[in-house]
C-alpha cells in the first residue's frame, strides 16, 4: 500500500464503485441462491422451506447428479492436460518459426467464433454418413469402416466427442497465452545459458519452465473454471442427451430449474458448483504457490 | 505484435458482423413494408366483429407476448394484420409485440412469473403445463370476456376444458390438433407399398421394406425429446385399448408397471430396432427432423396436424397424404387420436389495463379463425369457421387431414400436458434413451413409476 503514496481513504473511494457492483451482482446472488437451495420451490408459487432436503436428494437419490459431476471433472482434467501441449507448441513456435505470430493468430480463430457456430459446425462433422457427416466419410474413405460411429448419439462416446470439440476450440486460446509468456522471457537468459553450456531442452528445463509457471497457472485456472461451467457447447450439440449421457453440472442445473420446475433444487446444484469452483481454485493456487517457491 | 494481429482479426470479424447485421436490417425493412402493404389490402374487407371502444382517450399500451416469429408463416401475418387493424380502429391503444421462439418464450415467461411481472397477454400450454401459473394466481379468469360477442360459442365443445380450473377459463387456445402419420406417396410407391398400414405389424413391415430400399422410414428430431414421446404415447393409447392411461395413474387406479405400458415400450423398441428412425436421431432438433420429411428424404412423419400448412409449403407438397396411427396388437381404435389442444392466450391478473386487454383479446380471438382461413391455415384451429376448404383452394392434404378430424372419437393429451413437469422430464429422457440403446421394458416402467411417486 505504501507504494501508491495515497491515503487509504482515497483508495477506498476508488475501489468502492467496483466493490459495490461486485457485491450486488456476484456476491449477493450467490448468497440468495444458497438460500433458494433450501426451498421446495417451483419458481412461481409460494416457496416452502425444506431445510437440507434438496442437498440430501442431490447427494443421495439423484441418479443424474454424480455422473454429471464426474463428466464435469473429466472435462476439467482434459482441458488441463491440454495446457502442457500448448506450452510445448509455444516453445517450438518461438524457437523454430520466424513469424510465429501469424500461426498463433490462425490457431486463435476458433476462439472468436461463437460457441453456437462451433457446435453446429461439429454437429455436422460428427453426423452419420447418411446425413453427410465428414468425419465418418473420411473414415470410410480410408477404409476404416469399423471405426465409424454416431459420435454424439452413442451414450458411451458422446461425451468424449464433446471434449474433443472443446479442446480443439480452446487450443489456440491457451497457446496464445503460453506463447506470450514464452516471448516475455528475456533472450539474455538463454544467451547466458548457452555460454554456460545449456541449450535446447536443458535451457527449457532450467529457464523456461520456472519462469513460465505464473502464466501456466493462469491457463490452468482458466481452463479448469471454464470447463466446470461448460454449458453452451453441450446445450447446442446434445442438450445433455441422449438420456443424460452428456449432462454436466450446469446443464443438469438448467434442466432441473427450468424444465422440471424444481427451482430450489436447481439452486442447490448451483451452490454445489460454486463451492466446487472455489475449492479447486484455492487448491490449484496452493499447489502453484509451492511450485513457484521451489523454483525461485 | 500479437495484439496487432489480434486487432486486425477482430476488425475483420467486426466488420463482417456489421455487414451481416446491416443485411438483416435490410431484410426486416422489406418485410415490414410487405406486411403493411398486405394490411392495406385486407383491412378494407376484414370483418369488424364487435370491437368495444374505450372512449376515454387515454393512451394505453398492451404487451402481447407471442410465439410467431417467422415472417414466412401464415401465423405471423395473421398476428400482424389483426394487431394493425385493431390499432387503427382504436387509436388510443398500442399493442406492443414481444415476439419469441417457443422455447425462449417458455423460459422468459417463467422468469417473469417468478417476479410476478407477467405481460398483459402471454402464451401458455394447456392443462398440467399451465397449472402452476394458475395456482400462483397469475392469470385473470376470462369468463366474462368469453360471453361478449358470442366468443364462447365459436370454440369447439369441450376444448376450453383443457384451459379451465375450478370453473374458470384462464386461456384461449390458438388451435386444436391431432397427431397423424403423414406419408410421402412417391416414396411408398418406390418401395412397392400399396396401402397405408392398418396394424402396427404392417407398419413394422413397411418400415423394413423402406429401410431395405435405403429410404429413411420415419422422420423425427429427437434432440427435442417431446417428439419421441408424442409418438410413443400414440402406441400407449392403443395398447391401453383407449384413452385415459395417465389419468388412471394420476387417480391411483393403475401404475406405470401396468402391462399396457410395458407393452407400449416393447413395441416402441421394435420400431427402433427395425431402423425406423434416421441415424443419430437424438442429435437432430425438431425442425431439422421435420425437414427430413419435408425435403422428401423420409417416407413418414408422425406429428401434429399443425404441420399441414408447412408441408404444403415445402418441396413435397402434392405428394403427401395422412393416415391414422394403426392399431397395435389388435388393440385400440384408430379413430382415437393423440389430441393436442394448442398453445393459448392468457391475460395477466395484474395487468394495469385489464379491461382494455380483455377487449383486445376478444377482438383478436373472434377474428382469428376468419383470418387463419383466409391465410390457408385453418386446419386444426379449434374454432368453428364458415367456409368450404375445397372451394377456398386448400390442398388435398389439408382436406385429407380435416377429414381425419371428422373421425375423431376421443383420445389422450401429450404426456407433459398430463403429468407434472418433473415426472415429464424423467419420461422424456427415458424415451430418448430408447433411441440409443435397447433397454429392459420393465425397467423403463419402473423408472417412470419411481419418478411419479417421488414428484407426486
Amino acid at each position: 500500500m505504501k507504494v501508491l503514496k495515497v491515503p487509504a481513504r482515497t483508495i477506498a473511494v476508488f475501489v468502492l464503485p467496483c466493490l459495490l457492483l461486485y457485491v450486488c451482482l456476484v456476491f449477493a446472488p450467490i448468497l440468495v441462491s444458497f438460500y433458494t437451495g433450501l426451498l421446495q420451490w417451483d419458481g412461481i408459487t409460494t416457496a416452502k422451506f425444506a431445510g437440507f432436503a434438496n442437498f440430501k436428494d442431490m447427494f443421495l437419490h439423484d441418479p443424474v447428479f454424480w455422473p454429471s459431476v464426474k463428466r464435469t471433472l473429466l472435462y476439467a482434467v482434459a482441458s488441463m492436460v491440454e495446457i502442457p501441449f500448448c506450452l510445448l507448441m509455444a516453445i517450438l513456435l518461438n524457437r523454430y518459426v520466424r513469424k510465429g505470430n501469424t500461426l498463433v493468430s490462425i490457431y486463435f480463430t476458433p476462439v472468436i467464433l461463437s460457441v453456437v457456430i462451433i457446435g453446429q459446425l461439429w454437429k455436422t462433422i460428427y453426423d452419420p454418413v447418411s446425413m453427410g457427416g465428414m468425419l465418418n466419410g473420411v473414415l470410410i474413405f480410408l477404409g476404416l469402416d469399423s471405426w465409424t460411429h454416431n459420435w454424439i448419439t452413442e451414450p458411451k462416446i458422446a461425451m468424449f466427442a464433446l471434449y474433443a470439440v472443446s479442446l480443439w476450440q480452446y487450443f489456440g486460446y491457451h497457446l496464445l497465452i503460453q506463447y506470450t509468456g514464452v516471448q516475455n522471457i528475456p533472450d539474455e537468459l538463454y544467451e547466458a545459458a548457452k555460454i554456460d553450456g545449456a541449450d535446447g531442452f536443458k535451457a527449457d528445463r532450467y529457464i523456461t519452465f520456472p519462469l513460465i509457471i505464473p502464466i501456466f497457472k493462469i491457463s490452468i485456472v482458466l481452463a479448469f473454471i471454464g470447463s466446470l461451467q461448460a454449458f453452451d457447447l453441450v446445450m447446442v450439440m446434445t442438450a445433455g442427451g441422449p438420456a443424460h449421457a452428456t449432462d454436466v453440472i450446469s446443464t443438469h442445473m438448467y434442466n432441473s430449474s427450468f424444465l422440471s420446475f424444481k427451482y430450489g433444487y436447481g439452486s442447490a446444484i448451483a451452490s454445489f458448483l460454486v463451492i466446487l469452483c472455489l475449492v479447486f481454485t484455492a487448491g490449484i493456487n496452493t499447489i502453484f504457490n509451492k511450485l513457484e517457491k521451489k523454483f525461485s | 505484435m500479437v495484439s496487432k494481429k489480434m486487432k486486425a482479426t477482430s476488425t475483420i470479424a467486426l466488420s463482417a458482423a456489421l455487414v451481416l447485421s446491416m443485411a438483416a436490417c435490410g431484410n426486416s425493412n422489406n418485410e415490414s413494408k410487405g406486411a403493411t402493404e398486405s394490411k392495406g389490402n385486407t383491412a378494407t374487407n376484414a370483418p369488424d366483429a364487435g370491437t368495444p371502444k374505450t372512449e376515454n382517450g387515454k393512451k394505453v399500451t398492451i404487451t402481447f407476448q407471442n410465439i410467431y416469429p417467422d415472417p414466412a408463416t401464415p401465423a405471423y401475418k395473421m398476428l400482424h394484420e389483426l394487431v394493425d387493424q385493431y390499432e387503427k380502429e382504436n387509436p388510443n391503444i398500442h399493442i406492443e409485440l414481444d415476439t419469441l421462439n417457443t422455447d425462449q418464450q417458455k423460459v422468459k415467461l417463467k422468469t417473469q412469473a417468478a417476479s410476478k411481472e407477467v405481460p398483459d397477454i402471454t402464451i401458455v400450454n394447456p392443462a398440467a403445463q399451465m397449472k402452476p401459473f394458475v395456482d400462483a394466481k397469475l392469470f385473470a379468469p376470462l369468463n366474462d370476456m368469453l360471453d361478449q360477442n358470442g366468443l364462447k360459442d365459436t370454440y369447439q365443445s369441450g376444448l376450453l376444458d383443457y384451459y379451465s380450473f375450478d370453473g374458470n377459463v384462464y386461456a384461449l387456445p390458438d388451435g386444436n390438433n391431432i397427431e397423424v402419420v403423414y406419408y410421402n406417396k412417391e416414396l411408398f410407391e418406390q418401395a412397392g407399398i400399396k396401402d397405408t398400414p392398418k396394424t402396427f405389424d404392417e407398419l413394422l413391415q413397411d418400415v423394413k421394406t423402406l429401410k431395405a430400399k435405403g429410404i429413411t422410414p420415419i422422420a423425427i428430431g429427437e434432440k427435442d425429446s417431446w417428439t419421441g414421446s408424442f409418438l410413443f404415447m400414440n402406441i400407449l393409447l392403443r395398447t391401453n385399448g383407449g384413452p385415459g392411461f395417465l389419468q388412471d395413474v394420476l387417480d391411483g387406479k393403475k401404475t406405470f408397471e401396468d402391462p399396457a405400458f410395458v407393452e407400449a415400450v416393447d413395441r416402441f423398441q421394435d420400431l427402433v430396432q427395425a431402423g425406423a428412425f434416421p441415424d443419430g436421431a437424438t442429435s437432430i432438433d425438431a425442425n431439422a427432423g421435420g425437414n427430413i420429411f419435408k425435403s422428401g428424404k423420409a417416407a413418414m412423419w408422425v406429428i401434429g396436424s399443425w404441420e399441414t400448412g408447412a408441408i404444403d409449403a415445402s418441396s413435397v407438397a402434392g405428394k403427401t397424404g395422412a393416415f391414422q396411427f394403426p392399431s397395435v396388437n389388435g388393440k385400440g381404435d384408430p379413430n382415437e387420436f393423440m389430441l393436442a389442444p394448442g398453445s393459448a392466450f392468457a391475460i395477466s391478473a395484474n395487468s394495469e389495463h385489464l379491461q382494455e386487454t380483455k377487449d383486445f383479446l376478444n377482438f383478436f380471438t373472434l377474428n382469428y379463425p376468419k383470418k387463419q382461413f383466409e391465410l390457408k391455415n385453418a386446419v386444426g384451429i379449434g374454432q368453428k369457421v364458415d367456409g368450404d376448404l375445397k372451394a377456398a383452394g386448400y390442398s388435398d392434404l389439408a382436406i385429407n387431414v380435416s377429414g381425419l378430424f371428422n373421425q375423431v372419437k376421443g383420445g389422450d393429451l401429450a404426456f407433459d400436458n398430463t403429468m407434472n413437469p418433473a415426472t415429464a422430464q424423467v419420461h422424456l429422457s427415458s424415451i430418448q434413451n430408447l433411441f440409443v440403446q435397447k433397454v429392459d421394458s420393465a425397467q423403463v416402467a419402473k423408472e417412470h413409476q419411481t419418478a411419479f411417486e417421488a414428484n407426486k
